[in-house]
């Protein structure tokens, strides 16, 4: 019987599957159709590089930024990022990374002047914010962005400090009761 | 002289109820598993946390690809547990083409019983008598009362959380332990559905964990369910009713259990001078090699495709279509439960209230249409399994400190109505060994042919549409199609509850088994896994293998006892 109480984590994860072979292919044919060029040459190393794994590390802590808790950082958020990449994902998934982190460093890049991870908290904050709303309000604006942002939220809130500190996580809960006063333990599970 | 005085084929949930009951009565059993053995400290990974699990316990495309390209992948599949599932590569299938029937196996000790979803229902009178009423399959040889006293029996030793309801439709056992509680919005329906639709019950979901163990479950190292809902990587507090956790070891401390892993079947042999089949062989899944037991009486428990198979595949001269064949049924009238609708809707209100633990079961609307009187223009009928839930952490929109603070706030409530329609026993729904194509082995592999006929998509439209009506007369809205019928045509997808290929009846020639499980053709020969249901009913069906498990086990030792085998 499937978990419907982590519906919303399921969510999350659907965005994950839905990278599928043809989706990821047609994804980079649209960015090489977009420049009107042929398409970007994309490095094909196994890993990311130093500076898309700073990008991947500055998109997480603008999302989750360090507040009473941890932020996406600290949480090793980008370890995992790295080895979904390296482990986990096919050919098509890594092209749909590359492709996807390399349009938001070009965007980035124009609209503030230097690369994300350079920029200031704050300016980082303003820029993504206001994609993050463009991508929220149109569902083909970047398809990519949301993908990436569910692995990270994903990352975060399955790490330690994510789980454990900023939801709540109980290993071994005892005891299940069905309806109690949102008082008793008032953020939402981890799990 | 037989080497055993029973061999038992298969671990799962209805061969390790056979093995336990056996070897209770006093005989010598041999279990064969085809899986490798299985070891909880290894093999379970129901205390890794979150952050302990690689890639999101997501097993990749690339290995879906390799392991699983036919079965795919389903909700209880993890990268920490795929070494509990059977791949394609080990033991190939196919199925006839543009459908969709998934065949999901285990590939270890205990089989499907680490990895099911453990709701346990009863069948009511109702279910036992409706082909004859209705014409559809055969009459089922047994009647409620018959199996009633063995419901009692398994559901005292399994150890099922349930309240005791009082609906004809479905019985209330005698040994439930403590049922789970309801959520808020399970609470909320229940009430609304008492105006709106009387008929419609909506009960808490009986299901196989110890909320309150007995001495003789704690005597078998049981322990009480800690709400982790890890159930499917194994539970290392025996909490639910497992083979692994259950009736293997209750076998075991008889002293009268030969358990043989890895041990593939190949065929069953048969002595035409007395008409009984004199040995098992089986194949070393390591090695190839291969040996024949033998024992004084057979059950075939290796899953309903598995069963089936090897009664196909030990088809001899005089029985060229099979084993237990005469009646032409063995691999027919294949069933699985009808799964093509999920209506989700969102519950207003609550929000002062929240749940905590995390419940392994949801809840239920048992069966209402056609019951007990027939009056759709369709036959049968389905019953809801009910989810609910508080929403959690996801990905919304927003940046920053915001993004976590809504994260971090329990979002509105949500429900779920899952519908379990029955399938109608249909001759021309089988299970067929391949002509040519062979697995590592040289087997032969099965292929699965599993149609949805008219009644069938009916249902399920009529399904759809109930949901929809039930959930805005209570008041829901946001409503969200997880699965519509439109999408789920291709034959039956397949709820892992396959079973009827080898169906009891009273007639030797429209059923393999008797009503005690037993061969019409081949006397010693016994199967009592899913493949000897008559019809489908609309229940979770692992309850009902039990209980035909341990009565049949009875019957064949008395059997024994008496000189008639």
């Amino acid at each position: 019987m499937t978990d419907f109480l982590m519906m919303q984590r399921r969510d999350a994860l659907k965005s994950l599957l839905a990278i599928s072979a043809a989706g990821a292919l047609t994804a980079c044919i649209g960015e090489g159709k977009a420049d009107g060029a042929s398409a970007p040459k994309l490095s094909s190393a196994p890993s990311l590089s130093t500076a898309e794994m700073a990008l991947v590390s500055a998109l997480g802590q603008t999302i989750i930024p360090m507040t009473d808790t941890a932020g996406a950082v600290e949480a090793g958020v980008p370890a995992v990022v790295q080895t979904l990449f390296t482990e986990w994902g096919d050919e098509n998934y890594r092209t749909y990374w590359r492709a996807g982190l390399d349009k938001l460093e070009k965007h980035f890049v124009k609209e503030g002047g230097q690369k994300f991870a350079a920029m200031s908290a704050s300016q980082q904050a303003n820029l993504l914010g206001r994609y993050d709303e463009k991508a929220f309000a149109d569902n083909d604006f970047d398809p990519f962005y949301k993908d990436m942002k569910s692995t990270i939220a994903t990352a975060y809130y399955m790490s330690e400090p994510g789980a454990t500190e900023e939801l709540a996580y109980e290993a071994v809960p005892g005891e299940w009761r069905g309806c109690v006063p949102l008082s008793d333990q008032p953020k939402t599970w981890a799990t | 002289m037989a080497e055993f005085d029973a061999i038992v084929v298969g671990s799962g949930i209805s061969g390790g109820w056979v093995a336990k009951e056996l070897c209770e009565r006093g005989l010598k059993v041999c279990v064969l598993e085809r899986g490798k053995p299985t070891d909880p400290v290894k093999d379970y990974s129901d205390f890794l946390e979150p952050w302990e699990t690689q890639h999101f316990d997501k097993i990749s495309d690339e290995d879906v690809k390799r392991d699983f390209p036919i079965t795919g992948i389903n909700y209880a599949m993890k990268q920490s547990n795929r070494h509990l599932w059977m791949t394609d590569r080990a033991q190939p299938y196919e199925r006839a083409p543009e459908q969709s029937f998934n065949w999901r196996r285990g590939a270890h000790v205990g089989g499907r019983s680490l990895l099911w979803g453990r709701a346990s229902y009863r069948f009511s009178a109702y279910d036992f008598e409706v082909n004859k009423a209705d014409g559809e399959g055969v009459d089922w040889p047994v009647r409620y009362n018959d199996i009633a006293p063995w419901y009692d029996h398994v559901e005292k030793f399994a150890g099922i959380a349930g309240n005791r309801d009082g609906l004809d439709q479905l019985p209330d056992g005698k040994h439930f332990q403590p049922a789970f509680e309801h959520t808020c919005a399970e609470l909320d329906l229940k009430e609304k559905l008492k105006t709106s639709f009387p008929e419609r019950k909506l009960i808490m979901g009986r299901v196989a964990h110890l909320t309150k163990p007995t001495e003789e479950q704690t005597a078998l190292g049981r322990g009480r369910c800690q709400a982790r809902n890890r159930c499917a990587h194994g539970c290392s507090y025996g909490a639910y009713f497992s083979s692994n956790a259950a009736t293997l070891p209750a076998a075991e401390r008889t002293g009268n259990l030969t358990l043989i892993p890895n041990s593939v079947v190949s065929k069953l042999v048969h002595n035409p001078v007395n008409n009984r089949i004199s040995g098992v062989q089986v194949l070393d899944a390591d090695t190839g090699v291969g040996t024949t037991h033998t024992a004084k009486i057979v059950f075939v428990n290796a899953s309903t495709i598995g069963t089936s198979l090897i009664l196909l595949n030990s088809a001899t001269e005089a029985h060229p279509t099979g084993l237990a064949n005469s009646s032409d049924q063995l691999g027919r009238n294949l069933m699985d439960h009808i799964g093509g609708s999920q209506v989700v809707a969102h519950v207003p209100g609550h929000l002062d209230r929240y749940f905590s633990g995390r419940r392994a079961i949801g809840a239920y609307i048992p069966r209402y249409r056609n019951y007990p009187k027939q009056e759709e223009s369709y036959k049968r009928g389905w019953g809801y399994q009910v989810y609910s839930w508080r929403g959690g952490w996801g990905a919304p929109a927003g940046v920053g400190e915001g993004f976590k603070t809504k994260n971090r706030t329990p979002g509105p409530w949500g429900i779920m109505l899952d519908a379990f329609g029955e399938c109608l026993p249909n001759p021309n729904n089988t299970i067929r060994a391949h002509k040519t194509k062979t697995d590592k082995w040289g087997q032969p592999i099965a292929v699965v042919d599993l149609k949805l006929g008219p009644n069938e998509e009916a249902l399920m439209r009529a399904a759809h549409q109930d949901a929809f009506e039930i959930l805005k007369a209570a008041g829901f809205n946001g409503f969200y199609e997880a699965r519509k019928p439109d999408d789920y045509l291709n034959g039956v997808l397949g709820r892992i509850h396959e079973m009827g290929t080898a169906r009891m009846g009273r007639d030797p020639k429209t059923s393999v088994l008797n009503g005690w499980n037993q061969s019409h053709d081949i006397p010693n020969l016994f199967i009592t896994d899913g493949s000897f249901m008559t019809s489908s009913a609309v229940q979770n069906p692992s309850l009902t293998y039990m209980a035909f498990s341990a009565r049949a086990a009875n019957h064949a030792a008395d059997l024994l006892q008496e000189g008639d085998l």
